[in-house]
């Protein structure tokens, strides 16, 4: 055979090769992913909405924003939810995603034991840096308070639709000492600033005194005015 | 540069991605963290990305790169042209898993983007070495 011929057909076949495995992967995988057909709401909204935006843990967007947004609430409270739903992606459209502020979530656990299986869930999916994924898809799917929502079939299927996420490790490092102690510290954060209904949020430059904000109303409008004032601050 | 530069720079290029492609297969089969700067590692290397029909992705990655640098220690075309084939699969697939962890997992590993580096120079190397023989 001709180097020509040789070259022609070494060519041919890795491409043959290399596109073969690409694609029995993307079919495999797919499945995997792609099982259940009804699965939980609003999973392609929060995956746009977060889409590209960096997580650390309990913190959403760039760790150099000139403004930290600190928010406590609890994944049952309903006000929390409504807030979730209405404000907060206007929140992060314009602040978070521009790379203006950084958004802190603390989350309390007062409602009932659902509080506390829904945070722990969301807070192992942060080890996977995919916390804000699975609390944007708890809110979006919030249920009635202490009715038993959060069932591990709703936590497992949030967790089969987020991107990147491996939902068994998240269910099992709900108990882990990590999630002990950001709900431990969250906790100690909230008695220290004094919170006494959700969501409560504090606004500031970042790395300086924070100060408490009182919202007028539950859309973006309610944040806006506090968060423009400590970015021109 | 001539072919004995070209054979070095392979074998050498193929040692770092296998060292690599060993260090990911490791990680993903003990189940251990990946040393990670770009925080979206363990999100990549426990997708259902990271395996195929139950083999590691990453150790397919070392199967390219035990091939590619085996065959700079010949000098025949076969050897050349598997060579090259070899470096142009893994590459081929390697663009598939960077647009996987761009456009599906939103999460990067740094660890499989300086392989898919390595693997990216390694074609015009090999493709070179075969033009010339």
């Amino acid at each position: 055979m001709s180097r020509r011929a040789l070259a022609v057909v070494a060519v041919a076949v890795a491409v043959l090769v290399g596109g073969g495995l690409a694609l029995a992967l993307a079919v495999t995988s797919g499945e995997a992913k792609h099982e259940t057909s009804t699965g939980p709401a609003a999973v392609s909204e929060v995956a746009a909405m977060l889409r590209g935006i960096p997580q650390q843990g309990i913190a959403l967007g760039s760790p150099r924003a000139p403004v930290t947004l600190v928010e406590f609430a609890d994944p049952q409270c309903p006000y929390c939810g409504e807030w979730a739903r209405t404000a907060f992606p206007e929140i992060v459209r314009r602040y978070v995603r521009t790379g203006k502020v950084r958004v802190v979530f603390n989350g309390m656990a007062f409602v009932g034991p659902d509080s506390a299986t829904a945070l722990r869930t969301a807070l192992a999916a942060g080890r996977q840096g995919r916390f804000w994924n699975v609390l944007e898809l708890l809110f979006q799917n919030q249920g009635v308070e202490n009715t038993g929502w959060v069932t591990e079939p709703l936590l497992r299927s949030i967790g089969d639709a987020v991107p990147g996420l491996d939902t068994q490790t998240m269910l099992d490092e709900r108990d882990s000492p990590a999630v002990d102690r950001s709900i431990s510290e969250a906790q100690a954060l909230a008695y220290r600033a004094g919170v006494n209904a959700t969501p409560a949020f504090a606004v500031g430059r970042t790395g300086q005194t924070l100060h408490a904000v009182r919202l007028e109303s539950l859309d973006a409008s309610g944040l806006e005015p506090s968060l423009d004032a400590a970015l021109k601050s | 540069m001539t072919d004995r530069r070209l054979r070095g720079t392979v074998l050498v290029l193929s040692a770092l991605g296998a060292t690599i492609a060993a260090y990911l297969t490791y990680t993903h089969v003990a189940d251990v963290p990946v040393s990670c700067v770009t925080g979206g590692c363990r999100a990549v290397q426990t997708s259902s990305y990271a395996e195929l029909g139950g083999v590691p992705v990453a150790a397919l990655g070392l199967v390219a790169y035990v091939a590619v640098g085996s065959t700079a220690l010949f000098r025949s075309d076969v050897a050349l042209a598997l060579g090259s084939a070899a470096a142009l699969a893994g590459f081929v697939f390697a663009a598939y898993l960077v647009y996987v962890q761009a456009a599906i997992l939103d999460a990067y590993c740094q660890w499989c983007l300086a392989s898919d580096a390595v693997l990216l120079a390694l074609v015009p190397l090999t493709l070179l070495r075969l033009r010339r023989a």
